[in-house]
């Protein structure tokens, strides 16, 4: 089954061989390739090679083609603040100080600001990967939309007002219609709506407000032949149930929602619930064995069909690599994962591990640690590298791998202080933890211990 | 329910209107202008901030009974201090450098004031030099500092290393707040308390000032 297969079957309630998993690698995948946020997000080829990267490392079942909000925004006249390691933030609104509503003749053209280059990231993607996995275009939903038009008065005006309200989210929600057009014709398989301030308003509000707006965005979505789903973020326990009412395909919450509890509730609705692995105390702040302890809990503690294993949200652009490749495995390999994790907090202290003599070795020692290069694929192109070193420099270097899923070499790892799998150590040194190193610089550190 | 009961009710319910014509007519009555504050005003803004930690209300419930008080309060200002009545204290709130997120510090601003403080709002985007000069310049004890993304928490160091640089970091009591940010990674930043949600934050400047 491809991922893009599991992304569509669990949206169908067609059983899957394996849990989905969905990445949200949105200006991190630029950190894969040395681009900062503005890079990816302002350069068509730098984020296509970017996602490529994490395509090739996370091996994804689905992924976001850009995790912008702002796309929109700036088209309809909001000033933006740009940074090297977050999207840009939204610094002026257009209606904050008029209750007027913009002219439909604003709506989004396909030529409009970034959209052409969004849509042709999409068209490369949908062709290279795009069989095999499902993407993912992400639209502003209407209610941030409406707030970055007019600024925080919207929590206001919704009491104050709401005649206003219910005009600016008519106007937003044929701005995401434009959206769904443009992306669904471009390849995308799931339209994700991504509103992050329906946790800041009331279920009632949100019912008198907002759901003719995401019910329309999610029916036209149908009506296009792609899937829809609704991320949110915050504590978004009390409006989860108006929000599948609104009949997404799906819904994505973050670490603020318990769900195992919201997916009891999603079930009743037959909404498939995607998350919720925290961004920054685990995947930001914790380490690889953190995160793959969190992701086989959970897999251990909730029902596998409606659901997809995701980030909470946009994951924060200096996420450790290997800390995504954990969460893949244990996705991926969950019995393996869970043994390493086991035998990893008890970590047998009847194995006698023998290091070599580092100081005294005969030729370069270059011992590559891995969660498993047969089933982990940063693993494995890591091992790769190191086999093709040795291809190059024969009986001058010696070699080896170690892969995790052996008690010994958990062990082993313990005793050298490896923390980040996979990792290159020469020589019993450290010398790249996650990251491939170039040919060039692998080379020229093997001739410097020759 | 008397006349400050009533009020209360009016600020947590987002009653602006009956919010002005109570306090006005309280205060016509001769109750003392203290008492209006303490027993109306700020007992419901506290009580829809309880609310809106219990999950119950939300941001724009919030707000609206926030405008309500600063209206019964516009009233009470000339009284209060021909009254000599002075805040409990004041405290400097901002949004980190780099950061333009401001509706969480604009709750918290709410919820201290309500809670009796006078803040001083420097607003989003600012530079840990301005946190320093408001505080100097306002004889404030509190810092309250508000960051919203990943990318930005890290400037809440650069915050305490300005007021140690000062050579007056002692002086205050640094504390912080958003979404990505955790109780630990303000004490590595070498802040002093972190505090999850406004009315916590309210309560936690309440407690140092009461100490």
């Amino acid at each position: 089954m491809t991922g893009r297969e599991r992304i569509i079957n669990i949206h169908n309630n067609i059983k899957t061989d394996k849990i989905p998993w969905v990445p949200f690698a949105g200006v991190h995948a630029g950190k894969l390739i040395g681009y900062n946020a503005t890079e990816v997000l302002q350069d068509a080829d730098k984020l296509y090679e970017a996602l490529m990267e994490a395509h090739k490392l996370y091996q994804p079942d689905g992924l976001p083609a850009i995790f912008d909000l702002q796309v929109e925004a700036e088209i309809l006249g909001c000033e933006l603040a740009w940074a090297d390691q977050s999207p840009p933030s939204v610094k002026t609104h257009p209606l904050a100080d008029t209750n007027e509503i913009l002219c439909d003749c604003k709506l989004p053209k396909a030529t409009d600001g970034r959209i052409p280059l969004i849509t042709n990231v999409m068209k490369r993607l949908k062709e290279s990967i795009g069989y095999e996995t499902a993407l993912y275009g992400l639209i502003c939903g209407p209610f941030t939309l409406a707030s970055h038009l007019r600024g925080n008065n919207i929590f206001m005006d919704m009491i104050m007002d709401e005649e206003y309200v219910k005009s600016l989210m008519e106007f937003c929600t044929k701005v995401s219609l434009k959206m769904v057009d443009y992306y669904v014709d471009a390849g995308m398989d799931v339209i994700a709506v991504v509103d992050p301030l329906v946790s800041q308003i009331s279920p009632e509000h949100y019912k008198t407000l907002c759901d003719e707006a995401f019910s329309t965005v999610f029916e036209y979505t149908r009506s296009k032949g792609a899937l829809s789903s609704f991320f949110v973020c915050g504590n978004a326990t009390r409006q989860l149930e108006v929000m599948c009412e609104s009949k997404p395909d799906g819904i994505s919450i973050d670490e603020n929602v318990d769900i195992v509890a919201a997916k009891e509730l999603t079930d009743k609705h037959n909404v498939v619930i995607g998350g919720n692995i925290p961004l920054t105390t685990l995947m930001l702040h914790g380490t690889q064995q953190d995160n793959m302890k969190y992701v086989v809990d959970l897999i251990d503690n909730i029902s596998h069909n409606n659901l997809i294993i995701a980030p909470g949200c946009d994951m924060p652009y200096n996420v450790p690599f290997e800390n995504t490749v954990g969460v893949q495995q244990a996705i991926r390999e969950t019995d393996a994962v869970r043994a390493m994790v086991a035998n990893y907090e008890k970590v047998d202290e009847d194995i006698e591990v023998d290091l070599p003599d580092y100081e005294n070795l005969e030729k370069p020692f270059i011992e590559t640690f891995t969660l498993d290069s047969e089933s982990c694929a940063a693993c494995t192109y890591m091992w790769d590298a190191v086999k093709k070193a040795k291809e190059e420099y024969g009986d001058k270097i010696d070699i080896i791998e170690y892969k995790y899923t052996e008690k010994e070499n958990i062990a082993r790892c313990v005793k050298m202080g490896v923390k980040n799998l996979p990792s290159i150590y020469v020589n019993g040194k450290l010398k790249w933890a996650s990251i491939i190193p170039s040919k060039d610089e692998f080379y020229s550190t093997i001739d410097n211990h020759l | 329910m008397n006349i400050l009961e009533q009020i209360s009710s009016a600020v947590e319910k987002g009653k602006i209107q009956d919010v002005e014509t109570l306090t006005q007519q309280a205060l016509d009555e001769g109750t003392d202008p203290k008492t209006i504050l303490d027993k109306g005003l700020l007992e419901g803004i506290l009580a829809i901030g309880e609310k809106w930690k219990r999950n119950e209300v939300f941001i724009p419930e919030v707000l609206i009974a926030a405008k309500g008080m600063s209206t019964g309060a516009k009233i009470l200002e000339d009284k209060l201090l021909e009254a000599g009545v002075e805040p409990k204290g004041t405290v400097v709130i901002g949004t980190v450098k780099g950061d333009l997120h401001d509706i969480g510090k604009n709750l918290v601003t709410m919820m201290v004031k309500g809670a009796g403080f006078n803040v001083i709002d420097i607003g989003v985007d600012k530079p840990a030099s301005e946190f320093v000069k408001a505080a100097k310049e306002n004889n404030a004890k509190v810092i309250l500092v508000s960051a919203l993304l990943t990318t930005t928490m890290p400037y809440i160091k650069n915050i305490v290393e300005e007021f140690e640089k000062e050579g007056i970091r002692d002086a205050y009591t640094i504390m912080a707040g958003g979404a990505p940010v955790t109780a630990e990674y303000v004490a590595e930043c070498g802040g002093d308390f972190y505090t999850k949600d406004a009315v916590e934050a309210a309560d936690k400047v309440k407690a140092i000032y009461n100490s």
